[in-house]
């Protein structure tokens, strides 16, 4: 099924669906695996030891069950991309970026290290935001990127902190090891904000409420994209991070009681927006938030069979949501919109997209002959099991209610009723989008009527999640006849929602209150606010007025100053000794007062720079005598660079020569406040012990094993060389980051 | 900018006896005061002294490299002497002893003079006006 190397399609842009060999040669090793060797298989390979860090992976039923969905569904959308983006020219870049989206995923959901697992979590982030903006010259492709990211790597922030947190509590990285030591780790005070930063990362990822706004609006991706990523694997990490955590945390009780409340919650908010759309897309993606929230529920349900139910209901939604997704880009390809009011009876221009459509509704519906139906029951069999809030039991109805409509509005009401006013001839798509979305329905089906390959993968699934989960079989598993009752209420309500889609949408449309309040809008005010606060402090702050920055320090100082003598409860104590070589500390120190006594009085900028010097050479005569002859050499031949090189280049900057700035008696309070101050505390300072440990041991090795008496020079080439490379590193730099500043100096100043 | 026809005359053998001792001052600095970051500092300042004297134009004639090559440079002697001590299994920086004083540590040493004269050096010009320099 694929070509030997890029083929020219009819406008030039180069057909790669030769790369789906890569995927298909890695789903075909999967299943031979599967057939060859019994789950779990793990793999460990030594990478940070000193960190506890390795690249530790294991597969067992949860993750291959993601490993099928992400492989499988991912070849079939290389196929679907291809045709497609027949015509974009930059398809060769997002083939890329899948290609390592899929990578980071297949590494997300084997990884046995915590530290492996978040950086591969980052990773499909990242990978889902350059393919969200996939279409980068358009404005709303960007926002909806930048939001995903924003959204999704502030949740990662949070669940490294909750990773760090579950890592330090059980004294290893190794995932199996930390569900295998939840029970120690019950008792722990920091259990509660640990769970909580991995549910934020999990939530934000899974787009749960109040994070979920992120999702329909990466809707602006290309289609293929929004099949795979946003449907069927990206968005199920969270969910599998849930999962494969539950086996541990099940019994926590505010684990479960967030899983609940935020998957029911999350449930019913995306069901009531779905209403609101027009957008057959932007439909498809609350729907998919609303079984998002309901996975989390499942997770949370106390009971062994809720494994089951997540596991069939997980496989469920990736086969029925990809497939409607790209009937929801054939339908965009072949008519220009995807607005449901200009969309009616395509039956008879698209009959192969029409029969997928209908095949993925059923499933949707959770009608008999559907994968689906087989989820539906394994989720109520895992409810009766569970007590449940007769709140939370009447809100799923309600949300597989308008799962139903929304499976009405994707197979019936688009496809069927009169055709539409020809707008152009309504074409049906080329076979590479068909083939995919017919092929996973058909294996849905499939898996109903042929159970022998489905089952043990799920019960695998099931069974990690769950580990109380005795030996059952699926078809017999639950008891069919409140099944049938119960899809034929929900189906009932939902044929209700359906036939009333066009009244429900005009009335919730109508309520402006949910466009005004939200987390939605709470993250655009974020946004705007962020510039605002920056320009805010900026202002305040970095104001480019040189007295400025040296008040604020200065007062900064005085107030650190104050706060040590408060805080201590320390008087100021003077313990004077006349020093060896008084007089030539005395001299420097004239030298120094002559100095800045000078530069205050002064008016002419040479004089002002000379002056400046003086005070610069007195603390380097103070050096030499305080025996710091390196530092005082240093200085004398700093400041000297310093005054002549600043008096050739003055001028050539500033074309008056006299200072115009007069003191002003609060600087001058303040500068002598801020002197007084930082006198006193050295003299203080000085009468403390200090701690001699270091000086004592550079000074006893620097000979014998550096062979070196200049013990400064020693330290910086010897003891401590890396960080006189850091140093020497970013000096050169600072170069680099200057020249072009320093051009542009030139340029202002010499019209 | 007028100067002496002196000054002018003496700027070169200046800069040379300035760089010579800044190169003394570099090699004895593992054992009296000096080092590869006040060498650098005395070289800059020959430098400057040659710039601001003859023009940007010779001074950096008068250098080996362009500064920014001369900074990269140095950096690049300084990485480089620690692999040195690694050929033979001591970790990365450690310092190797040669015949006659000579050491890893004098080649890193000597990084760091470069690396001083090149980065002000680069500074001073652009600072004085230079047309290049950006190379």
């Amino acid at each position: 099924m694929s070509h030997t190397g890029p083929v020219p399609s009819n406008d030039g842009s180069p057909s790669y669906l030769w790369l789906t060999i890569l995927p298909l040669t890695l789903f075909v090793l999967l299943l031979w695996g599967f057939s060859q060797y019994p789950l779990p298989w793990s793999f460990e390979l030594g990478w940070v030891d000193s960190l506890g860090v390795s690249l530790a992976f294991r597969v067992d039923g949860l993750a291959a069950q993601m490993l099928v969905l992400i492989i499988g569904i991912g070849t079939l959308v290389f196929v679907y991309a291809d045709g497609y983006l027949a015509h974009e020219p930059g398809k060769g870049w997002l083939f890329a970026v899948l290609l390592s989206f899929m990578l980071a995923m297949i590494g997300a959901v084997t990884a046995d290290n915590l530290i492996l697992l978040f950086m591969f979590w980052e990773l499909t982030s990242l990978t889902s935001f350059l393919l969200v903006g996939f279409k980068h010259q358009d404005l709303h492709a960007r926002a909806a990127a930048r939001q995903a990211l924003l959204v999704t790597m502030g949740g990662g922030l949070a669940l490294l902190g909750g990773m760090l947190l579950l890592g330090q509590m059980a004294g290893t990285w190794s995932v199996t090891a930390i569900i295998a030591a939840v029970p120690t780790l019950i008792p722990d005070p920091r259990l509660p904000y640990a769970l909580m930063l991995v549910l934020i990362g999990a939530f934000t990822k899974s787009a749960q409420f109040p994070f979920h706004f992120w999702l329909p609006n990466a809707m602006s991706a290309p289609t293929p994209v929004s099949a795979y990523l946003h449907s069927a694997t990206m968005v199920k990490l969270g969910i599998y991070l849930l999962a494969r955590l539950d086996a541990g945390f099940n019994h926590v009780v505010i684990w479960e009681a967030a899983l609940i409340g935020i998957g029911t919650l999350t449930a019913l908010w995306a069901a009531i927006l779905t209403l609101r759309e027009r957008d057959l897309k932007r439909i498809l993606a609350y729907s998919t938030v609303a079984a998002l929230g309901t996975l989390t529920l499942l997770i949370g349900l106390p009971s062994p069979r809720a494994g089951l139910a997540v596991a069939a209901f997980l496989f469920a939604h990736a086969l029925y949501k990809a497939p409607l997704f790209m009937v929801a880009g054939n339908i965009d390809h072949a008519t220009g919109t995807r607005s449901i009011d200009h969309l009616m009876g395509l039956r008879r221009s698209m009959p192969w997209t029409a029969a997928a459509a209908v095949l993925a509704s059923l499933s949707m519906a959770g009608l008999p002959l559907s994968f689906g139906f087989v989820a539906k029951g394994a989720i109520s069999a895992a409810k009766a099991e569970a007590e449940l809030l007769a709140a939370v039991s009447y809100t799923t109805v309600l949300v597989n209610a308008v799962a139903v409509a929304v499976a009405g509005v994707a197979a019936i009401r688009v496809f069927w009723g009169p055709p539409e006013t020809p707008r152009g001839r309504v074409h049906e798509v080329p076979w590479r989008m068909l083939l995919p979305p017919l092929l996973i329905v058909l294996l849905g089906i499939e898996f109903e009527f042929l159970p022998n390959f489905a089952d043990p993968l799920l019960f695998q699934a099931a069974r990690a999640i769950s580990p109380g989960l005795g030996a059952v079989e699926l078809g017999n598993f639950f008891d069919f006849s409140p099944v049938v009752s119960l899809t034929a209420i929900t189906a009932t309500i939902g044929l209700l929602v359906f036939l009333s889609w066009d009244r429900l949408h005009r009335m919730l449309h109508s309520w402006h209150w949910l466009d005004r309040f939200g987390p939605a809008v709470l993250y655009e005010r974020l946004l705007h606010g962020l510039p605002r606060l920056a320009a805010w402090q900026t202002q305040g702050l970095q104001h480019g007025r040189l007295g400025g920055y040296l008040r604020l320090i200065l007062a900064a100082l005085l107030l650190m100053e104050g706060w040590i003598w408060w805080h201590s409860g320390a008087s100021p104590v003077l313990d004077w000794r006349w020093p060896p070589h008084a007089w030539a500390w005395v001299i420097a120190c004239l030298l120094m007062g002559a100095g800045a006594v000078a530069a205050i009085f002064l008016r002419q900028r040479l004089a002002v720079l000379m002056a400046s010097g003086l005070v610069g050479y007195g603390s380097a005569v103070l050096f030499l005598f305080a025996g710091a002859p390196d530092l005082a050499f240093t200085q004398f031949v700093v400041e000297t660079v310093l005054v002549v090189v600043a008096a050739s280049v003055l001028p050539l900057y500033l074309h008056d020569a006299v200072v115009s700035v007069k003191p002003r008696v609060t600087d001058i309070g303040l500068a002598v406040a801020a002197g007084v101050g930082t006198f006193l505390l050295l003299s203080h300072l000085n009468t403390l012990p200090a701690d001699t440990t270091l000086s004592d041991w550079f000074l006893r090795h620097s000979l014998p094993e550096a062979h070196g008496r200049n013990v400064v020079n020693v330290i910086i080439v010897d003891f401590r060389s890396l960080d006189t490379l850091g140093e020497i590193a970013v000096l050169a730099f600072s170069l680099l980051a200057a020249l072009p500043l320093l051009a542009g100096l030139k340029r202002r100043t010499t019209p | 900018m007028p100067h002496s026809s002196l000054l002018a005359k003496a700027a070169r053998p200046m800069y040379w006896l300035m760089l010579t001792a800044a190169v003394w001052i570099l090699l004895r600095g593992h054992n009296e005061p000096g080092g590869g970051f006040i060498g650098g500092l005395l070289a800059v300042a020959a430098s400057s002294m040659l710039a601001i004297i003859v023009g940007v134009r010779t001074a950096r004639r008068y250098q080996p490299l362009p500064p920014m090559s001369l900074a990269t440079a140095g950096v690049g002697l300084a990485l480089l002497s620690g692999i040195v001590g690694m050929a033979t299994g001591h970790p990365y920086l450690s310092p190797m002893w040669g015949p006659i004083g000579l050491s890893t540590v004098l080649i890193f040493d000597l990084g760091v003079f470069c690396t001083v004269w090149g980065t002000l050096s680069g500074y001073i010009y652009a600072l004085l006006g230079d047309e290049e320099a950006n190379s």
